[in-house]
């Protein structure tokens, strides 16, 4: 019997020295726990390191039942030796990180249920590394207790994670960029919109909470609760935060929260902290004139006359350039780029690819004036259907083209301004289902055209000027506003 | 590039040596022209530097997305001006920029203002001046309302006063911003801001920009053209339309409103064209001659300019030719011709837009109303350059647009700053006319056309117009949103100079201003 127990604490030695700062954490977490206040700078500063420090402890974990799990063949076999060293570290590295965890989580302004669970998370998986490592030592023991534990141990490793990742990220992490087809066929709930239950008919509800919920409820929300505030609720944003109230109603210029919003970015207080954008003009506006007409939970969504207009989203729109994939391009022009090649050699100038990223043309024959004949036309035939714009203004082209310019199907944009084109041709024109603008200006065209025309389903200009469609001539309802005298 | 400035002395080399001895002078030339930029550049596309480099990016642009492939502007050397497509697919395919200078008062204009007309005559308050510098105005100026009546028009809404009675038809097609900012208050520096993204000399205007990103259509007309009126060049001078850093062939082409377009355009008597054209193609071969040895591009943009004076000498007269047009046209502009008016500049802008020229710059000078003289005071000068500008103006917006060619070509108008809500107290004194002085902080220009949604005022000032409450529009981002329209992004309109990608919109970061987009 003291035979038994001088070799478990032999063995044990070094381990129950390790166990001593698990619950050393353990009592601190109980006895002093995370309650939303920002402390002292060292203790910051270490916590800063625990995202940093915490992976560690995962990878070596994690390899621990793929080493077992090869091990088990004669070949590998040599790996299980390896195991409880690699839990031994482990362990040490889960402490370091629990430790860490807490001066983050205690100094850091964290508070709530979500930063709890994880602290208890890391603390317990740290609990079950040592055991598993007590396990793994003793060699004696069977192997089916120290299978079940370290499967309870990688299911807190995810567990724990998870929770990590939901404080880092928001509660939402995994699923807030699904796909909706991947969301549907999960059942997955939009986070969004499951947590607001606000009452869209008031201002507070219509306006200023939507602001709240995009932007700062990841910090100050049910789960995360920096420096004690929640901006997730009415009650939460009148409660304040542990330096008291952050909204004065009536005195918007008065109010911390109106204060910290407006402050230059690079200021201390300023919020949203950590980089973020800035809130918007109208964004503070809003939450300036709520504030200013006294901060009620129940006025009306339009009883504040000044409001900026509600423009569906609250974000203003940026544009993006897009990288010209040039081997997707010279894919999309092969086959009519020899074509283009010729005509441009004979036509200078005239002819070109509507963008650097695109395979439509562009032709705009109108620089040449008289110069350039039906027969000239002619010659496009072969990348008829690849010209989008198409600009004959002032040329010498006639009804004879009809027939080419028909068969330039995917047209948006033609204009036959100043040329002897007659209503033959237009009345073929029917074809041309893309077209968005024609351009008649001081052609023969009359009104017996405007029924073909009439037809065109995309039509939104229509260039009448100088032609014998008098201005205030009756149109075809189709037409209606369209035409340009 | 710029080549040693020493000459071949030994009186009858045989070419060869010449060519050797040049060739070696320019590859030393080309050595001390190396910069540390060049080495720093040179040495950033080693490997581990690259690493750095993409690395290190992020941090210095938040958000951005990463450099890529540049584009490429080369060309065929001898057509420097040929078409090459926007970056990606664009509405506007030419500008015509009508720009007021001296600056036009937007508080007799667009900018209605009923609290400072109500304040008027009151001392202008402390806070007003209290960190401003201004050009004129000393001590404790007075507020002064609009000197005339405001109302509403169209389905937009937008205010306009009584100065401009023909433009009011358009404002449905307008789109104004009220927001523009600049840091410069004197007139040639905001000048040289608002047309070459720069204050300083040396920098290439917007229309050289836009043709070297796009060429020009008709290669028998120059792709950037100016026309200036008003009786005065801009304070800024040709500067405003020069080419800076890029090729010259760029800049743009003063033309005069009447008699040649540009002078001895034409040949002189009894020089036949055969004989112009024999002459030329002499010259051509020895500028040939002189590119291969010193391959100099603006050797090159030499023999472009006489091809084009050449080709010019029959399409340049009939395009700048008002005569051709019919009198009803030119009644509709008040256009008289054989003066140098602005009528007669936007009915020729046009023609030019017609034929297929890429960037019209006209200039209208005299809006400078401090009020120091009757030409200047904005109750008497300023109502002319109104009537001067305005049935002018309308007509240009009609002609495009029933012709079909709003659709594609974008009009900008407006000045180089702004005004003050302040009476001009030239030393402190009440001064005999009424005037206003610059005023950097807020100015109000409008643009049509292609790209733009009409109909729409984007920005807003203070009570006074004095000061930006919303959405302020720097000249870059002005500059941004109309290359955007063009077809680019102004990140990627580069041109390699002194080590560095230069573009339109310099260094500090300038935003398309999405809101005006149609």
């Amino acid at each position: 019997m003291r035979r038994l127990s001088s070799r478990i604490l032999r063995e044990f030695r070094f381990g129950l020295f390790l166990l001593l700062p698990i619950l050393i954490v353990m009592a601190l977490l109980v006895f002093l726990p995370p309650d939303g206040n920002e402390r002292a700078e060292w203790m910051q500063f270490i916590g800063r390191f625990h995202p940093l420090a915490v992976h560690f402890p995962i990878a070596l974990v994690l390899l621990v039942p793929i080493l077992e799990l090869v091990g088990g063949s004669a070949r590998f076999s040599y790996l299980r030796l390896s195991t409880g060293f690699l839990l031994g570290l482990a362990t040490f590295a889960a402490t370091t990180a629990a430790i860490l965890g807490w001066c983050l989580a205690r100094s850091g302004g964290y508070s709530g249920p979500l930063v709890t669970r994880h602290l208890w998370g890391g603390i317990l998986l740290t609990f079950f590394c040592w055991l598993c490592w007590a396990l793994r030592t003793r060699r004696s023991h069977p192997v089916p207790i120290f299978g079940i534990t370290l499967a309870m141990l990688v299911a807190l490793v995810a567990w724990t994670g998870y929770r990590g990742g939901q404080l880092a990220l928001g509660a939402d992490h995994l699923t807030e960029h699904m796909p909706s087809g991947l969301r549907h066929v999960l059942g997955v709930q939009d986070g969004f919109t499951a947590s607001s239950k606000v009452d869209a008919s008031t201002f507070y509800g219509a306006r200023v909470h939507p602001i709240f919920a995009t932007r700062c409820v990841n910090c100050h929300g049910p789960d995360k609760r920096k420096a004690n505030l929640r901006l997730d609720s009415y009650r939460g944003i009148m409660g304040g935060g542990k330096d008291g109230p952050v909204v004065q109603p009536g005195n918007a210029l008065g109010s911390d929260l109106f204060r910290r919003i407006t402050l230059p970015s690079n200021h201390d207080d300023f919020m949203p902290k950590g980089g973020k954008r800035a809130l918007s003009s109208d964004e503070v506006k809003l939450i300036e004139l709520w504030i200013g007409a006294g901060a009620s939970e129940t006025l009306a969504k339009d009883a504040i006359k000044d409001a900026p207009a509600d423009s569906g989203a609250t974000a203003v729109r940026e544009v993006t350039f897009q990288e010209i994939d040039l081997a997707a391009v010279t894919r999309g022009r092969a086959a009519i780029a020899p074509a283009v090649a010729q005509l441009q050699k004979r036509f200078p100038n005239i002819l070109d690819y509507e963008s650097r990223g695109s395979a439509d043309l562009r032709l705009n024959a109108a620089i040449l004036g008289t110069r350039f004949s039906d027969n000239d036309l002619a010659d496009f035939a072969t990348v008829a259907e690849h010209i989008t714009v198409a600009d004959f203004s002032r040329t010498g082209i006639t009804d004879r083209s009809a027939s080419t310019i028909a068969a330039m199907k995917r047209l948006r944009v033609l204009r036959l301004m100043s040329t002897g084109i007659t209503d033959a041709t237009l009345l073929r024109l029917g074809v041309l289902d893309q077209l968005e603008s024609l351009n008649l200006f001081g052609t023969p065209a009359t009104a017996a055209s405007l029924p073909a025309i009439s037809r065109l389903p995309r039509l939104a200009h229509l260039y009448v000027g100088q032609t014998s469609i008098p201005p205030g001539s009756p149109v075809p309802d189709s037409l209606a506003g369209k035409l340009v005298f | 590039m710029v080549m040693p400035n020493s000459r071949v002395r030994s009186k009858d080399p045989s070419a060869g040596e010449v060519g050797a001895e040049m060739r070696s002078q320019v590859r030393m030339a080309a050595l001390r022209a190396q910069t540390r930029r060049h080495f720093l550049r040179t040495l950033g596309s080693g490997l581990g530097t690259l690493f750095v480099g993409t690395s290190l990016a992020q941090y210095a642009k938040p958000g951005k997305e990463p450099a890529s492939a540049a584009l490429d502007f080369r060309r065929d050397p001898s057509s420097p001006l040929s078409e090459l497509p926007p970056q990606f697919a664009a509405k506007v395919r030419r500008v015509i920029y009508l720009h007021m200078a001296g600056a036009p008062s937007q508080l007799e204009l667009f900018e209605h203002k009923p609290d400072l007309k109500r304040l008027d005559g009151q001392d202008c308050p402390a806070s007003f001046l209290a960190g401003k510098r201004f050009a004129f105005i000393s001590g404790i100026p007075k507020l002064l309302g609009s000197q005339y009546p405001f109302h509403q028009v169209g389905e937009s809404g937008h205010w306009i006063s009584d100065r401009l009675p023909h433009l009011e038809r358009h404002l449905d097609d307008i789109c104004f911003i009220k927001s523009m900012r600049t840091e410069q208050f004197n007139h040639a520096p905001a000048q040289l801001l608002v047309h070459t993204g720069n204050a300083r000399l040396g920098y290439p205007s917007f229309g050289s920009w836009v043709l070297y990103g796009l060429g020009t259509e008709n290669q028998n007309l120059p792709g950037f053209i100016v026309l200036l009126s008003g009786g005065k060049s801009p304070d800024g001078g040709k500067q405003l339309w020069s080419s800076g850093f890029l090729p010259s062939v760029y800049q743009g082409v003063q033309c005069r409103s009447h008699g040649e377009p540009v002078l001895y355009l034409d040949d002189p008597p009894g020089t036949s064209r055969s004989l112009r054209r024999d002459m030329l193609d002499a010259i051509d071969k020895i500028n040939q001659q002189t590119y291969a040895a010193f391959g100099n591009p603006e050797t090159i943009t030499r023999i472009a300019q006489y091809e084009m004076a050449f080709r010019m000498q029959m399409d340049a007269t009939d395009a700048m030719d008002i005569h051709k047009e019919p009198d009803s046209v030119r009644a509709r502009y008040g256009s008289k011709p054989g003066e140098s008016s602005f009528a007669n500049n936007c009915l020729v802008a046009r023609r030019l837009a017609e034929r297929g020229v890429r960037f019209i710059q006209l200039y209208h000078w005299g809006w400078d109303s401090h009020g120091a003289d009757a030409k200047e005071a904005l109750n008497l000068g300023f109502a002319d350059r109104c009537r001067e500008v305005d049935q002018s103006t309308a007509a240009l917006l009609s002609d495009l647009k029933e012709r079909g060619m709003l659709e594609d070509t974008l009009v900008v108008w407006g000045g180089e700053f702004g005004r003050t809500p302040m009476r001009e107290n030239r030393n402190g004194q009440e001064m005999k006319y009424v005037g206003r002085d610059h005023n950097p902080g807020a100015f109000t220009i409008w643009l049509a056309g292609g790209g733009v949604k009409p109909g729409i005022t984007h920005g807003q000032t203070d009570e006074m117009g004095y000061e930006i409450v919303k959405d302020p529009v720097e000249i870059r981002d002005l500059h941004a949103t109309m290359l955007y329209m063009l077809g680019f992004d102004h990140h990627k309109l580069n041109y390699s100079f002194q080590g560095l990608e230069q573009k339109l919109t310099s260094v500090k970061p300038a935003r398309v201003v999405t809101e005006i987009l149609a």
